[in-house]
């Protein structure tokens, strides 16, 4: 059963020590070609997980479960990796040395989330949380003679660390004040304990920073335009698509398997944070002229809609997020495909150097265009249906406490205002000329890449069933209603 | 028959997958089959209408697929009288704006592919039966909307240096705020209603109390009454009509509009009778201000068209004005009038659209004597200026006497304000309709006019012809249309007011005005 368990973590650890060692016999070469194959791999690891089937029990005397919630993330994580490998690769001769190991660390950071995927232990936790978070401070740095590379890094690395301090106090007072680690025995304690003391409490605020730092929620957002700014674009992906659901997939565990007795006590919390988040992230967005910055605080507004989901409590709000997260990794990583292939072309990542793209190279155009009205939520998108579930979880927990009436509130309104900033990144493909009106060359691989993750946009958006029917199992697992 | 009505929906879209893989060197390929698409559909809609059972109140054509069970989403299309009503006015407005739309001559392929889709999402909207289709489809119009006008509309630079990307983001975020406020009385309403999506599952099964049912309809009511322009929703309407191309404009105008009000008439009015009775006074209130506030403005508006736009915020006035007095005349004049003012403003842009074309410019006091140069034109526009009047034979007249007829009727005092006010509007819209036509179609004629063609050939003709065709047609014989509307408004729509403790007395003699207005005899 263990090793049933861990095999796609165990691929993707060959995969990466058989990259460097690759690199250590072979001369430096196509690089490019290194990272192509290493994103077919994955590609066929992805495949392979169809053959995994969901278990019931767990693996390693309870630290991890191979859940149908787990095999979702999963395949989340594996199809966002094989994306950015092919990101990656088209990057490549932007990164001056170690182009190797930086594939590598990708495929390390990969695994690390498909570990927090099955986390079901606090210890377990904190070490794939780890794994992942230090994975990306190096990969964050990794264009070592820009400085806004060295800045993302190390804002990375200092709020990274901090906030990992919290997640290790906060599980030793869960710890000390309910004896388990285990997310099954504390929610069995919690059951049985009724009301818990105050250290508790605070050990799972503490918890939740922690977890707020990895999906950029208010008021540990502030990194997020920084790091996604300066980071090399494909690590600035991985981070929107990768860590954040990563993050996600953590804290709908924590919540909902192991603190769920206790929801009375976060649940508000969530929906004042899911409103906060929403307003900062979509007003700081607005007047951003840089696309990576701007989707940095798109990346705080969208932590702010799927907290929605959380915040709602209820069997819908969970799937709704699963949904969400698997529409938003083709989004985002097609917005963010074309913004490395035009930056490879024109050196700019102001949104004013995206002027004319559907004149330059029409399918870069179409393919941040459709990014952009997917994360704004326009069908037929699946950002469209992914919001309209998220909404709908929200009105139905307000059916009980019309408080959450104010969420969807603001929610409403997050959306009008996000549609601003989306359409002006629209407006400058489609509607300003540029001042340079040379094509901008589309290799193929990039073009493969562009057409799975627009086919997933559009597809997803309108036949939403197999999508939603995947991510409702995935989310039966906590036993909402 | 069934699939008959679901091909008419949805071939403009899977049309414009088609254009999709075409050739963007072949534009003559894109635009035939754009024009055969919506031609097909045209022919179904029609086709349809013909075999719509006239007896039968009910939704007819009912196709259903199951789409979401998980949610209790169907994919399910039908129509009634009211829906068929606006399901022809779709075919025919964007029939005309395909035929007009010659003059793009670059991005063709985009362009039609964006008209495609909007076409969808309006029909679509029109004939869905499920509340999440309704919205999906609803919303579809919002990318389309945005790219037509932006890429290829143009907007004179006026004094407050307004650009067309001003315009079409204005438009865009006004349309979506409406759309997200209504998405929340929606939701709402389902899950009141036994988590069910399907607009008769819920009629039946919708249990809110008053306190609820008036916010709902609050939500429903703006939400939609942004789309509709109603005051003082509407500064987004004229500038994004006068930014649009002309077939935008027509789609726009004539159709997307109304989708506002067909929300209110479909989601608002029986579902949520008791809010209704509470937001009718206010309802009628804000369309004394679009009738006359929106007429005034027209009156001083310079570019031809800033001056239909205004006048169709104004017009939108009467439709809202009609279904605020919940009874059978009033509502079923609403629903005539949005077809007829659908059918006239789609007639009216796509004129402006043909002489604006070659002169580059719509300003009307620098327009003088073009009916010389171009006769066919110049008839044209007198007579839709003639219908947007509401002279008799057409069919304004016909339905704006049955919106004051039922407003009339409603007796309470801001009612009769209300009416008399309306009336009123009538002559501010020939006022502003007539000047524009005088000075820009009569008077002495301007020599740099000289190089405008006329519309000669039956191909460029027939458009302009075809919609005046259909609103004499209307206008001669309304029956057409209120035979079967009026009986899906009593079913649907008052009938629901009617059983939730409306005053029987008034409401008995409806009936009869119907009967009076339609010139209809029955015992």
């Amino acid at each position: 059963m263990s090793i049933y368990a861990i095999q796609l973590e165990i691929l993707l650890v060959i995969l990466g020590i058989s990259t460097l060692l690759t690199d250590a016999f072979k001369p430096a070469g196509d690089k490019r070609r290194l990272g192509l194959t290493l994103g077919v791999l994955v590609g066929v690891v992805f495949c392979f997980s169809f053959l995994l089937k969901a278990q019931t029990d767990t693996a390693f005397h309870g630290l991890y479960r191979l859940d149908a919630f787990a095999l979702y993330f999963k395949r989340l994580f594996l199809v966002a990796t094989a994306l950015v490998l092919v990101m990656s690769a088209e990057f490549a001769k932007r990164i001056e040395s170690g182009v190797a190991e930086f594939y590598a660390l990708v495929l390390f950071a990969a695994t690390g989330m498909l570990l927090i995927a099955s986390v079901n232990d606090f210890v377990l936790l904190f070490v794939a949380l780890e794994l992942v978070t230090i994975t990306f401070y190096i990969l964050a740095s990794y264009l070592r003679r820009q400085v806004t590379s060295l800045e993302a890094g190390t804002k990375y690395l200092i709020l990274g660390a901090l906030s990992s301090g919290f997640t290790v106090y906060g599980i030793a007072y869960v710890f000390g004040t309910t004896g388990t680690t285990n997310f099954d025995s504390l929610a069995a304690a919690l059951r049985t304990g009724g009301i818990p003391n105050g250290a508790f409490t605070f050990g799972m605020l503490l918890v939740l920073t922690g977890l707020g730092f990895k999906i950029a929620s208010v008021p540990f957002q502030i990194w997020a335009p920084d790091v996604y700014q300066g980071a090399p674009t494909p690590v600035t992906a991985f981070l929107a698509v990768g860590s954040k659901a990563a993050g996600f997939a953590l804290l709908l565990r924590v919540l909902l398997a192991g603190l769920l007795p206790v929801q009375g006590v976060w649940a508000l919390l969530l929906l004042v944070l899911a409103g906060a988040t929403l307003a900062y992230g979509n007003l700081g967005a607005l007047p951003q002229r840089n696309l990576k910055r701007l989707l940095g605080y798109s990346s705080i507004g969208h932590a702010g809609y799927m907290l929605m989901g959380i915040a709602a409590v209820n069997a819908l709000g969970a799937g709704a997020v699963l949904f969400y997260l698997g529409q938003y990794a083709f989004t985002n990583l097609c917005a963010f495909l074309a913004i490395v292939a035009v930056t490879n072309a024109t050196g700019t990542e102001e949104i004013d150097g995206f002027a004319g793209l559907g004149k330059r190279a029409p399918i870069l155009g179409l393919a941040l265009f459709l990014a952009m009205a997917s994360l704004a939520g326009v069908p037929p998108l699946s950002g469209f249906f992914g919001k309209f579930q998220l909404f709908a979880a929200v009105v139905e927990a307000a059916q009980t406490d019309s408080r959450y009436y104010w969420l969807a509130a603001v929610g409403a309104a997050a959306v009008v205002v996000s549609l601003y900033f989306y359409f002006n990144v629209a407006r400058a493909i489609y509607l300003q000329e540029a001042e340079d009106n040379s094509a901008i060359p589309v290799t193929a691989p990039v073009r493969v890449a562009l057409w799975i993750c627009m086919a997933a946009m559009i597809g997803f958006g309108i036949f939403q069933r197999p999508l939603v029917e995947m991510a409702v199992t995935a989310a039966s697992v906590f036993g909402l209603k | 028959m069934e699939n008959f009505l679901t091909i008419a929906i949805l071939l403009p879209l899977a049309s414009a997958f088609l254009a999709f893989l075409l050739p963007a060197k072949k534009p003559g390929a894109i635009r035939a089959l754009a024009i055969f698409a919506t031609g097909v559909s045209l022919l179904l809609a029609i086709c349809i209408f013909s075999q719509f059972d006239r007896q039968n109140a009910g939704y007819q054509f009912v196709k259903s697929v199951e789409w979401l069970p998980s949610l209790g989403v169907n994919l399910k299309f039908g129509v009634d009288g009211i829906s068929m009503t606006l399901l022809l006015l779709v075919s025919i407005v964007s029939f005309c704006g395909a035929l007009v739309s010659h003059e793009i001559h670059e991005r063709e392929k985009e362009y039609y592919i964006l008209f495609l889709a909007l076409t969808t999402g309006i029909s679509g909207t029109f004939c869905s039966m499920d509340m999440f289709f309704f919205y999906f489809f609803y919303e579809l119009a919002v990318i389309p909307m945005y790219l037509l006008i932006g890429m290829y509309g143009s907007l004179p630079a006026g004094k407050h240096g307004r650009t067309k990307e001003y315009a079409t983001m204005k438009l865009t975020l006004y349309l979506t705020a409406g759309a997200v406020l209504a998405l929340i009385g929606l939701l709402t309403m389902y899950y009141a209603g036994g988590r069910t999506f399907d607009m008769v599952e819920l009629k039946k099964n919708l249990a809110l109390n008053g306190a609820t049912q008036q916010w709902v309809f609050a939500c429903l009511l703006f939400g939609f009454g942004f789309l509709a322009s109603l005051f003082p929703f509407h500064t987004w309407s004229p500038l994004g009509y006068a930014a649009a191309p002309t077939a935008a404009s027509m789609m726009h105008a004539g159709v997307l509009k109304k989708l506002g009000a067909y929300g209110i008439i479909r989601l608002a009015l029986p579902l949520l009778p008791e809010g209704a009775r509470h937001w009718v006074d206010l309802l009628a209130i804000l369309c004394i201000f679009n009738v006359l506030y929106a007429g005034l403005s027209a009156l001083t508006q310079k570019d031809w068209k800033f001056v239909i736009g205004y006048s169709s915020v104004s017009h939108m006035g009467y439709v809202m004005l009609g279904i605020a007095t919940l009874n059978v005349v009033g509502v079923t004049g609403a629903v005539l009038l949005m077809f007829a003012h659908g059918v006239m403003a789609a007639l009216t842009f796509s004129l402006i659209g043909f002489f604006y074309h070659q002169t580059h410019n719509r300003n009307v006091p620098d327009l003088s004597g073009l009916a010389r140069k171009i006769p066919f034109i110049g008839v044209c526009m007198v007579m839709a200026a003639m219908a947007s009047s509401g002279l008799p034979g057409f069919a304004n007249f016909a339905s704006e006497v049955m919106v004051f007829i039922g407003a009339w009727h409603e007796g309470s005092f801001v009612f009769r304000v209300a009416t008399i006010c309306a009336v009123w509007g009538i002559v501010v819209t020939a006022t502003y309709l007539l000047w524009a036509v005088r000075t820009s179609f009569f008077g002495p004629f301007d020599e740099k006019w000289n190089m405008l063609h006329d519309a000669t050939t039956l191909k460029q003709k027939f458009p302009y012809v075809f919609l005046i065709a259909v609103l004499m047609t209307v206008g001669f014989w309304p029956r057409l249309l209120t035979d079967i509307i009026k009986p899906s408004v009593e079913k649907h729509v008052v009938a629901a007011i009617d059983n939730r403790g409306r005053p029987v007395a008034a409401m008995g003699q409806t009936p009869r005005l119907a009967s009076a207005a339609t010139g209809e005899t029955r015992p």
